[in-house]
């Protein structure tokens, strides 16, 4: 384990987004190879999967070969463990705004360690590396109970090596709702025009909370150096007809800053540790440590760019739980697999949404037995 | 090209198309002989090779021949039945009459489920009004095309009205409900409960089919056979194959019968050949991602379940075996997901069926066995029980029901003047 540790390090102390594609998927295939061997001693069940995938991982050549969970499995409770009850620091559970169950990922502490430098190396390339006020459009208590943490919590937390003070601008009315605290909005605005901030929410919660009343009323915080995370999918605006365009614009009208400041990262729980910024061309990259391959539903092999499939998402930094080769429930594009005008190296990619729920048009289409029924 | 399914906006298209279906229906008598005639010149053009790719295709044209059509029409309809006529019961005869215009709402799965169900309702007299699932209108339009070819004098195109439009149109599903006099309602389960509860008039004679799941069974006497396992192994995949594993006849699961400390092994691996074998002829053009996914869900669920557990599948999503133990019925995963669990005895299994399995596919070699299991299979709620490879042969009752008799009246007359 020592010698994976060292390995998985090195990887990360690389600069995130400048290893060329061949060399890099070289790298990973070898590590997730040893992740896998040393995974497979800790846990027979997920043995027994990699023994029945179709190719040996042992003599696998690319990290497309190589036996990938559905993320659905992660749903599992209790969640699937690599280490022991006493080694696990803390579990962390998704917002579940599909399916209402949440995953649940247990992390110990050398993946804790690597999730949050993780984290950090790619915000790192996106935002620079200053400490500076940090503005949570969210209310305070998310960091959850004893060692449990959620989707929202965890993002709100990865992103406070950037912080030298943090704000959080949203309170809990009477009945658990939240809502906007303006005075501590304003404070926090107060004489910043000239001062990078950073300023994070889910993204329905920074529509819904923060730029949507204050459009309504015409407001300005003025914050023209501010750079503006925001996470958690886009499905409950689209409900609302709101597209990333018009959200980047009323953002950064609201925030008085230019709208390529506005920046959507795609991050899920169980891929701690990568998240995925857009880059100013509206891309997203897969850094240093770990891979995106979109594959195509029907032979589940890599698409070629330009096309859908499903997203992949691959990584090095998990010990603790399977969360290595995980196939997520999202569809993305293929922009290119190098040559991204932004420099970063690798596949360049956009999301095109969730898979789409499958339409139960058959005359077997039966989930449920009479029995439970009755 | 004529445009026999309509796409239809307003309640008022179809309540307007249903008048003149009804008054098609009392201009004219027409017996099954007729339509049959009708039929049968609709199967040879069916015979075309550009349709040859069609899903279902041999077995619509197999369907729609006078040589099929004549011995369900008697059991059901009667001796006399065929030509329209009375026939005789002591002092009384009678005759079926339609009972009006029959509304069908076919599932999405099965491509040639809308003609099947139409023509079950045509042979009893009835005019249809047929809700094209939004999938099906292209093909359904194209053996519509061959109808039309087949039927100058218009015997059966004008008593056939086909709608196209969105699933979510409740206004629409709401107005054929309201101009039907019957209803036959094929599908999954929430599209069936959806149906169900529309304001059909009070007099309506409805017909459910499914949703229901399929299982497979085999004595060791017949997959332990040397001689005969190849041939099992492509029944089975036959059955496997058609409609995507998605209908209500498809074998969701297989149990086999251990017998006498004999390896499942070699059947096993002649299983997976068999399927390779299918896949070759048959591969998939197109998947859904919500199935891929599901298929992957699957096959890692099972495994990490229980090391005891195996499975053999490749790379793509195209097929799937997962073996183990057990004799409680699996959720079914559809795809060509099919799960192949060991039992000590098939009566286990089968004295847990709950009413949910409509078709028992079994491959015996005792016939003592065979005779116990039907039975126990039909108290447990199957409706069908065949032979494997022949899960899906549309020939009624179908679900447990008469596929033309439920839409007709039974006219009784007590002859006073003989």
């Amino acid at each position: 384990m020592r010698q994976l540790d060292d390995k998985i390090d090195r990887v990360l102390s690389m600069p995130p987004y400048c290893q060329p594609p061949e060399e890099k998927r070289a790298d990973l295939v070898e590590i997730l190879k040893e992740e896998l061997e040393y995974e497979c001693q800790r846990h027979a069940g997920y043995k027994n999967y990699v023994q029945h995938w179709p190719v040996d991982y042992r003599s696998a050549g690319q990290i497309a070969d190589l036996p990938f969970l559905p993320v659905g499995i992660l749903k599992a409770n209790p969640p699937l463990s690599f280490v022991g009850p006493d080694e696990i620091k803390r579990t962390l559970t998704s917002s579940a705004t599909t399916s209402q169950v949440p995953s649940r990922v247990v992390l110990d502490l050398p993946t804790t360690r690597r999730m949050t430098k993780g984290t950090a190396i790619i915000l790192r390339d996106f935002i620079g590396p200053a400490r500076r006020p940090y503005l949570v459009v969210d209310a305070p208590g998310l960091m959850g109970n004893g060692n449990a943490l959620g989707a929202r919590g965890a993002a709100i937390q990865g992103l406070q090596p950037f912080a030298n003070e943090t704000t959080y601008c949203l309170g809990l009315d009477d009945r658990g709702d939240l809502t906007l605290d303006r005075d501590r909005l304003r404070e926090f605005a107060k004489d910043r025009q000239d001062t990078e901030s950073l300023v994070y929410g889910f993204t329905f919660i920074l529509w819904n909370h923060l730029v949507k009343p204050l459009m309504a009323e015409g407001i300005c915080l003025n914050l023209p150096k501010a750079r503006i995370l925001h996470s958690g999918g886009w499905k409950r605006l689209r409900d609302q007809a709101v597209e990333k365009t018009l959200f980047n614009q009323q953002s950064a009208r609201v925030f008085g800053c230019s709208p390529d400041h506005i920046v959507d990262f795609y991050g899920m729980v169980e891929s701690v540790g990568v998240i995925y910024p857009d880059c100013p061309e509206g891309n997203k990259h897969a850094p240093g440590f770990g891979d995106v391959i979109v594959r195509n539903p029907l032979t589940l092999e890599p698409v070629a760019a330009g096309e859908n499939g499903i997203v992949q998402v691959c990584s090095v930094l998990p010990t603790s739980f399977p969360g290595n080769l995980l196939l997520t429930e999202d569809v993305a594009k293929v922009i290119a697999y190098d040559g991204c005008p932004c420099g970063r190296r690798g596949i360049s990619f956009r999301f095109a949404g969730r898979i789409p729920k499958a339409e139960l048009r058959g005359c077997g289409n039966l989930q449920i037995n009479r029995s439970l029924v009755n | 090209m004529t445009n026999l399914t309509e796409n239809v906006n307003s309640p008022a298209d179809i309540s307007c198309a249903a008048v003149k279906l009804r008054q098609a229906v009392l201009d004219a008598e027409t017996s099954p002989n007729d339509i049959m005639t009708v039929f049968d010149s609709w199967a040879k053009r069916l015979d075309a090779g550009e349709l040859d790719d069609m899903p279902g295709i041999v077995f619509l044209r197999m369907w729609l021949r006078r040589g099929t059509l004549e011995p369900i029409i008697a059991r059901e309809l009667g001796a006399n039945g065929l030509h329209g006529g009375w026939t005789a019961y002591g002092r009384a005869q009678c005759k079926a009459f339609p009972v009006g215009v029959v509304g069908h709402w076919p599932a999405g799965n099965v491509e040639i489920q809308p003609i099947l169900s139409m023509t079950c309702a045509l042979l009893g007299g009835n005019a249809v009004l047929v809700r094209i699932p939004s999938g099906l209108v292209d093909l359904t339009q194209c053996l519509m095309e061959k109808l039309v070819q087949s039927d100058p004098g218009e015997l059966l195109t004008r008593r056939i009205f086909m709608a196209a439009f969105e699933h979510g149109r409740q206004d629409l599903h709401a107005a054929i409900a309201q101009a039907v006099d019957g209803a036959m309602i094929w599908g999954g389960e929430e599209a069936v409960s959806q149906i169900r509860a529309l304001p059909f008039p009070h007099w309506a004679r409805v017909a459910v089919f499914g949703p229901r799941i399929s299982a497979a069974a085999m004595d060791a006497g017949a997959w332990g056979n040397p001689d005969e396992q190849e041939s099992w192994c492509r029944r089975i995949a036959r059955d496997v194959w058609q409609f995507d594993q998605q209908a209500c006849s498809s074998p969701q699961v297989l149990f086999l019968e251990k017998g006498n400390g004999q390896s499942t092994a070699q059947f096993l691996l002649l299983l997976r050949r068999a399927f390779e074998t299918e896949n070759q002829a048959h591969p998939r053009r197109t998947i859904p991602a919500a199935l891929t996914s599901a298929i992957c869900q699957a096959r890692a669920s099972w495994l990490l379940k229980e090391t005891g557990h195996q499975a053999v599948f490749p790379k793509a999503p195209d097929w799937t075996l997962l073996l183990g133990s057990g004799s409680d019925l699996p959720q079914p995963i559809h795809g060509k997901t099919l799960t192949v669990l060991e039992v000590d005895n098939l009566l286990d299994p089968v004295s847990k069926f709950d009413g949910n399995v409509q078709t028992l596919g079994l491959g015996i070699a005792d016939p003592e066995k065979e005779r116990k299991l039907a039975l126990l299979a039909g108290k447990r709620g199957v409706d069908r029980i065949v032979k494997l490879g022949r899960m899906h042969v549309f020939v009624p009752p179908w679900d447990g029901v008469d596929l033309i008799r439920p839409m007709v009246r039974m006219v009784r007359h007590v002859c006073l003047t003989d």
